[in-house]
């Protein structure tokens, strides 16, 4: 499903030349469930962001179904954000004026769809994962961490994504509840066969992933398949 | 929800900066509707005064003025030099003469007084008197009794016959009789109402001028004792009775718009030289009017810094949004956005903080244009004032409605300044641009902010 081969990322910084990402290399099969961990500065968001296409990688490619996303242009790159990656961050990113159930339709009023069937599947995917009531018309400074990272977990899967990238998706959170929200997206590769990278220095969580990979210096190095 | 909905959310996001934003963009909007409808007052005003002047130039012999000066009489070679001038489409020629009792047996209707009596002997007052009766120079006499004008003409139907030639003009209507032929030499007149009331003359009624009987076949009113007083005959009879053939002592000339009464008026300068006063009134106009012109260039200017400095409010408003806000622009991106949607968004945003200051805009411009135009006309019609505008005290030289409506300086003050739907309009046109302007440059680094921003604080 996934294949990156070589990238790196280079930046300038302090005069000097930084190497975020070091001729990085994996590969990942449909509906894995795989963690990076590493520590922090380690690379691990730069290299999320190069794999969700937010960023450019200074040299390699990534084949993504069989297309090279490096080479596309920026309207594909949108296209591609838009239809194949969902996008779950540690802090959740969601628009504060807008309701969780508004959230979660934004996507897929992006992606044209009626106002009727995205806000059928937005009360959907909000019941899946366990925001019910009126909490969907809630705005995310009403809603505790755990709700709001089910916010966007739901945000994530609005337009069915075949990769969901999860950057720290549980770093704001208690372990108890951070174990709820591994757990729902430990089921959501079961039940929808999605594929989902987790970047977490969390070594419990990465250890009951499927794949888990480890950045050190901007090299990734397998440490269980 | 769509992108231009989500904007207009954005803009109530912040409470005390869209009020902030939305008072000071308001007295801007209001300061340019308030300058915009003093700009249509200003003009619609000037367009009136010059709409009231006519297209007419005054021509007359160089250094006279109806009786008063000196020189040569105009010829009919010089007017046929006028009327072949391009846009010329009209010459009213006049002749006056003065007739005493001896050459006439008509009465004036205007008692002498003292003024008549200043200018007994002299023959040098403005159709006052003088002339054949009066006793030699500063010797008052108690006797005197003002001659009566006569004036000859070609077109008795033009009001300028009387504005041209006995110099005091105005509006004229016949109120009984007829009209007669100006280009045919005969014995009909038609006299003002004062004359004919002073000497019992009815329609019909004939009397006696340069030995000659005529009949009165029209009786005018001029609206002023002074014309009333004054009889009207052809050009002809007037040149041949009083041995003035082919004399003519003033000439209206009609020019076929407004637009080209300065060229016409410069090629009659040319072609008869110093031989002629040639005036038009739009002269005169053009330092009275030339307080009221400033003040439109003022309200022009005035319009333009206040849409400036709107875009500018709406531009740094909302590039402090856009900047504070790179991170949700990145979700968005990261989420799917395209850069369109996202742009507007932020357009949708800036057009409602315009909008909603326009309302403010429209009630200060509505409350401010009437007071703010005065202020301005006012002050600028004092210092004009000051400054020794003399246009409304030349009228009384045959520059007939232009010279009295300048020479009402209240008149010109007489403003009234309402906000129409054309302002209105305006004013929502340049609500729209100030908002397109003040948001396309925030919507470059809308652009430009990369949906990798989303991870810098992760």
């Amino acid at each position: 499903m996934l294949e990156i081969k070589d990238i790196t990322k280079q930046f300038s910084s302090g005069g000097g030349e930084v190497m975020a990402v070091d001729k990085a290399s994996l590969s990942v099969g449909a509906g894995k469930f795989v963690s990076i961990i590493g520590k922090s500065g380690s690379g691990k968001s730069t290299l999320l962001a190069i794999l969700g296409a937010l960023d450019k990688p200074t040299s390699g490619s990534i084949v993504v179904d069989g297309r090279d996303i490096t080479q596309l242009p920026d309207r594909e790159l949108i296209k591609y954000r838009r239809a194949t990656i969902g996008f779950v961050f540690q802090s959740y990113n969601l628009i504060p004026n807008l309701t969780a159930l508004q959230n979660v339709m934004l996507p897929m009023e992006f992606n044209h769809q009626s106002r009727t069937s995205r806000h059928a599947r937005a009360i959907k995917l909000l019941n899946e994962v366990g925001l019910a009531g009126d909490k969907q018309d809630r705005r995310p400074a009403k809603l505790s961490g755990g709700e709001q990272q089910r916010v966007a977990i739901a945000r994530a899967l609005a337009n069915k994504p075949k990769l969901i990238l999860a950057d720290e998706p549980t770093g704001n959170l208690d372990s108890a509840t951070g174990k709820v929200i591994f757990d729902l997206l430990h089921k959501l590769t079961r039940t929808e066969g999605t594929t989902i990278i987790v970047v977490t220095h969390d070594l419990a969580i990465a250890g009951k992933t499927d794949q888990t990979f480890l950045l050190r210096d901007g090299k990734l190095l397998s440490r269980k398949t | 929800m769509s992108a231009i909905l989500r904007g207009v959310r954005n803009t109530f996001r912040n409470s005390i900066r869209t009020i902030s934003v939305v008072i000071i963009l308001g007295l801007s909007i209001g300061l340019a509707l308030t300058m915009l409808v003093s700009r249509q007052a200003v003009g619609d005003k000037i367009a009136s005064v010059k709409s009231s002047i006519a297209n007419v130039i005054t021509v007359s012999p160089a250094g006279a003025r109806g009786f008063a000066g000196g020189g040569e009489p105009l010829t009919t070679t010089q007017m046929t030099q006028i009327q072949n001038q391009a846009h010329v489409t009209a010459v009213t020629e006049t002749l006056t003469d003065r007739l005493d009792a001896s050459g006439t047996n008509l009465q004036s209707a205007i008692t002498a007084g003292s003024l008549g009596r200043r200018f007994a002997g002299g023959g040098n007052g403005e159709g006052a008197g003088g002339g054949t009766s009066g006793a030699a120079g500063g010797t008052a006499p108690t006797t005197f009794t003002p001659p009566i004008i006569v004036i000859g003409t070609n077109d008795p139907a033009s009001a300028q016959s009387l504005a041209g030639g006995a110099g005091g003009g105005g509006s004229v209507s016949l109120t009984s009789g007829k009209l007669f032929d100006g280009t045919v030499d005969a014995q009909d007149a038609v006299v003002g109402k004062d004359l004919a009331t002073k000497n019992n003359l009815t329609l019909n009624s004939t009397f006696t001028a340069y030995s000659t009987t005529f009949t009165v076949v029209g009786i005018y009113d001029a609206g002023n004792t002074f014309s009333n007083s004054s009889v009207i005959m052809s050009l002809p009879t007037v040149q041949r009775l009083s041995g003035q053939a082919g004399d003519v002592t003033a000439a209206v000339v009609q020019v076929d718009s407004i637009t080209n009464v300065d060229s016409v008026t410069n090629a009659i300068k040319n072609a008869l030289g110093s031989a002629a006063d040639v005036t038009s009134a739009q002269d005169s106009s053009a330092q009275a009017l030339a307080p009221l012109q400033n003040i439109q260039s003022i309200s022009l200017i005035s319009v333009i810094g206040a849409v400036i400095a709107g875009a500018v409010i709406i531009l740094l408003t909302m590039l402090m949004i856009v900047r504070e806000r790179r991170r949700e622009i990145g979700v968005l991106k990261a989420i799917g956005a395209g850069n369109l949607t996202i742009m507007w968004q932020f357009i949708s945003e800036a057009i409602t903080f315009t909008l909603i200051s326009l309302v403010i805009g429209l009630g200060i411009g509505v409350a401010g244009a009437e007071p703010v135009t005065r202020a301005l006309v006012s002050t600028s019609s004092n210092s004009s004032s000051s400054g020794g505008g003399a246009a409304g005290t030349r009228g009384g030289f045959g520059g007939g409605a232009a010279g009295r409506f300048l020479n009402s300086n209240s008149n010109l003050r007489n403003i009234h300044a309402a906000v129409s739907w054309q302002i209105l309009l305006w004013g929502l046109l340049a609500a729209i641009v100030i908002a397109v302007v003040g948001s396309a440059i925030p919507a470059l680094f809308i652009a430009k902010v990369r949906p990798a921003e989303v991870m810098r604080s992760e």
